[in-house]
């Protein structure tokens, strides 16, 4: 009797959530919703500088995907509105329409890209670097087979850590706390977006001088690019066409000096390649 | 069990006052020991508070919701009809089982993040959210309670009400609920207090409440010993606020039981 | 063989009435949730049986008379009792972790897993409860049965052994039940640290597809299914040591 109605229950549940989704479906014409409100959404990580963060002093978010979240509001003549998204929820966001962009650090995947649609040009380009234990004598990505290695939960970093190196990955909520988990010993390698541990190292290195960033490559090097929901066509395209002005004008470089990125060589090359061709 | 809680030896009551004080004193004599410590502590305070009014806001309403539907629910758990009856008992077991973590992802995801009413788009933002997934699980204990207060009435009550005169409504105004109200107060602060606490899970997907604001504040000023307080001041803010709705609702129990 | 076809068919069955289950047919996905069940009916396994222990070790604490052995216990259950499970997990694995690391020199060296802490924190949580409970059956005992027992010639821990705790244990059992199925919900806070348990492994499936609602179904089902289940067998023990003509 129980499980009939149970069984019925679930049958109804399912019915409302399908009818859901369909809404989702129909929902399209973002870029007309951006310029109707009058303000792009934004999906914001805040997992530390020079990516995102939160200033100390003023309790602002800052750093490069803000400053390029706030041009491109501004080249479509809109307000900026960011939320704050994290590893584990920032696809169901944009998904659910919470935000109209992802500028997450989120690079290229062939997985993603079946799921969702992204602006081809890219404003970075980005690998995962990994934190280790001076001591721990790990030399490349190879010797963290069978190994605990810390990531975010959502990290595109879980795949080939697992099926290409074998390692028992272990994803926490998000960054800091992956990091901490490094130092409290849960795992030997804490594997994120290289620019950021590589500025936190070298930032704080009283507390980080047992560790280093050891390996001489970077995990799956890909662009680092903006997100949107698929089918957005027109969002798209005008979205492309502010990333290549930013380019183009040297923008992104600006961007990248202010807020300290390490390693701007691909924003140069890219730079040099899209004036040239205006 | 009343006299031994009533006669307790004033040693026993210091001990409690200090243990309620313990944590915000670990902090403030911490944040003093160590000025540069302290100062970043001061520094983000209010950015802690504005998280914490979030939990506070996101328990109350929760609790709201809560109360009306589950109060609803636990008559019409009642009611002779099993067409109204048994979809409303799978809701409370189901839901009463469920962990809230689940429930909040679940409320989170499934739901859309505006809604359209009479073609306007209103924001359907994720605390709300937060508030749903945590009204639905105190729904279904509130009406277990509810339930079980009725329930806990002798029928013989209702039949002493009619020979004293009073109508079904005035015996259910004046006798019945008033027993049931007293009844049901302590499992209900129960309740409260656990759906208080089960707002730090809203972290978990993105609302800023205070757990939210301490990896926010641990995040930017990358120290631990600051990460370390950080969790304290927490802690500390929780146990202020459950610890004494917890005292009261033993205070309440002993009472009723003595009584 | 007989296994794929079937996985097959599920999959294609749900996938008509808009349930997305395909991650079932790949690789590591499907084996990181199958674990997840598992490491979820571990998880409740194990705690079970440290939560009743601790709890009866708490209880005899509490009520032992001795300020020294009672004011600890009373001011960690007010602690855990008042603070959320999620908050102390945390705090746990982050900041005591790293003190134990220091303590034994070195990261190296420091055995205790994130399993470990959600059994430890999650543990002595419900512990705690299961202590207000059983404390208040004993206190529950009459004194004339007390009395009747040390008339006979029990020793004060006879008393304890014999009489007070078989009592206590059958009054205060529909609260450790309830305290039980609060425990196997509590399981879920696993997944901030890692432990991957159904939740987290529904995490690290729904963050790589757009399938939350097929998995979300599943999940509570499977609590709903747990959680019965230890409510039956709750029921079962009680009938079981129900006292003849003892009005409880």
């Amino acid at each position: 009797m129980f499980a009939k109605t149970l069984t019925k229950a679930v049958f109804h549940l399912t019915l409302a959530v399908s009818a859901l989704a369909a809404t989702h479906a129909s929902a399209d014409s973002t870029l007309d919703r951006i310029k109707g409100r009058g303000a792009l959404t934004v999906g914001v990580i805040l997992s530390g500088a020079p990516f995102g963060y939160i200033d100390p002093k003023s309790q602002e978010q800052k750093g490069y995907n803000l400053d390029i979240a706030k041009a491109l509001a501004d080249d479509l003549g809109v307000k900026l509105e960011t939320v704050t998204v994290t590893p584990p929820n920032r696809v169901q966001f944009l998904q659910q329409g919470k935000v109209d962009i992802l500028i997450a650090n989120m690079q290229y995947t062939e997985e993603r890209a079946k799921v969702l649609d992204y602006v081809p040009t890219p404003y970075d380009r980005a690998g995962g670097a990994a934190v280790v234990r001076k001591d721990s004598g790990l030399k490349d990505w190879t010797d963290l087979k069978g190994k605990p290695v810390c990531v975010s939960q959502g990290s595109n970093y879980t795949q080939p850590l697992i099926e290409t190196y074998g390692a028992t990955v272990k994803a926490l909520p998000s960054q800091p706390e992956s990091l901490l988990a490094l130092q409290g010993g849960n795992c030997v390698a804490a594997v994120h977006v290289g620019g950021t541990v590589a500025l936190l190292l070298a930032d704080r290195p009283e507390e980080w001088k047992d560790y280093a960033i050891p390996f001489p490559t970077e995990l799956i090097p890909s662009d680092s690019v903006i997100w949107l929901r698929k089918g957005e066509k027109d969002t798209q395209a005008a979205l492309d066409n502010s990333v290549k002005k930013l380019h183009a004008s040297g923008k992104l470089i600006e961007f990248a000096k202010a807020n300290r990125l390490l390693n701007t060589k691909y924003l140069e090359e890219e730079q040099k390649a899209l004036s040239a061709a205006k | 069990m009343t006299t031994a809680t009533l006669s307790q030896p004033t040693s026993h009551r210091v001990l409690r006052n200090i243990g309620f004080l313990a944590l915000p004193l670990i902090v403030i004599v911490w944040s003093l020991a160590d000025p540069t410590l302290g100062r970043e502590v001061l520094e983000w305070i209010p950015y802690l508070a504005s998280g914490f009014m979030m939990n506070i806001v996101i328990a109350v309403l929760a609790m709201l919701l809560g109360t009306l539907v589950g109060a609803l629910f636990g008559i019409l758990q009642l009611v002779p009809y099993r067409l109204v009856r048994l979809p409303v008992v799978a809701y409370v077991q189901l839901f009463r089982n469920a962990p809230h973590l689940v429930l909040i992802f679940a409320t989170t995801y499934i739901f859309p993040f505006e809604i359209v009413v009479f073609g306007h788009y209103l924001p359907f933002p994720d605390w709300i959210k937060a508030v749903i997934g945590l009204a639905i699980p105190a729904s279904a204990y509130v009406a277990e309670i509810t339930r079980g207060a009725i329930l806990s009435i002798p029928t013989t009550q209702w039949e002493a009400a009619k020979g004293l005169g009073f109508s079904r409504g005035q015996a259910l105004r004046w006798i019945i609920l008033p027993q049931c109200l007293r009844r049901s107060l302590p499992p209900w602060m129960n309740v409260a207090a656990s759906i208080t606490m089960g707002t730090a899970l809203a972290s978990l997907v993105g609302v800023h409440e205070l757990l939210h604001a301490a990896t926010d504040a641990s995040t930017a000023v990358r120290r631990l010993d600051f990460t370390i307080i950080a969790y304290l001041v927490v802690m500390a803010a929780f146990f202020l606020l459950c610890y004494p709705i917890s005292r009261l609702t033993r205070r309440l129990e002993a009472r009723f039981n003595a009584a | 063989m007989q296994d794929m076809s079937l996985t097959d068919l599920f999959v294609s069955l749900t996938n008509r009435i808009g349930l997305n289950y395909e991650f079932l047919a790949t690789g590591y996905e499907a084996q990181i949730w199958r674990d997840g069940f598992i490491t979820t009916l571990y998880l409740i396994a194990l705690l079970i049986p440290v939560s009743l222990i601790a709890g009866l070790l708490f209880a005899a604490c509490l009520t032992s008379g001795k300020i020294w052995l009672s004011a600890p216990v009373r001011g960690f259950i007010e602690l855990t009792r008042n603070t959320p499970t999620l908050v102390q997990l945390m705090f746990s694995f982050l900041v005591l972790n790293t003190v134990v690391s220091n303590m034994l020199g070195g990261a190296q060296n420091n055995p205790l897993s994130p399993f470990f802490w959600v059994v430890a924190v999650v543990g002595l949580h419900i512990a705690a409860l299961h202590a207000e409970a059983i404390r208040a059956g004993i206190e529950a005992v009459p004194a004339s049965t007390v009395e009747a027992a040390r008339g006979i010639g029990f020793s004060q821990l006879q008393i304890l052994r014999y009489v007070e705790v078989p009592l206590a244990f059958r009054s205060s059992l529909p609260a450790i039940v309830n305290n039980l199925i609060n425990l196997v919900k509590l399981t879920t806070v696993g997944n901030a640290i890692a432990v991957s348990e159904i939740t987290y492994a529904s995490i690290m499936v729904w963050t790589q597809r757009d399938n939350v609602v097929s998995l979300m179904i599943v999940i509570l089902l499977f609590f709903s299914a747990i959680n019965i289940i230890v409510a039956r067998i709750g029921l079962w023990v009680e009938r079981r040591l129900a006292v003849p003509g003892y009005g409880l």
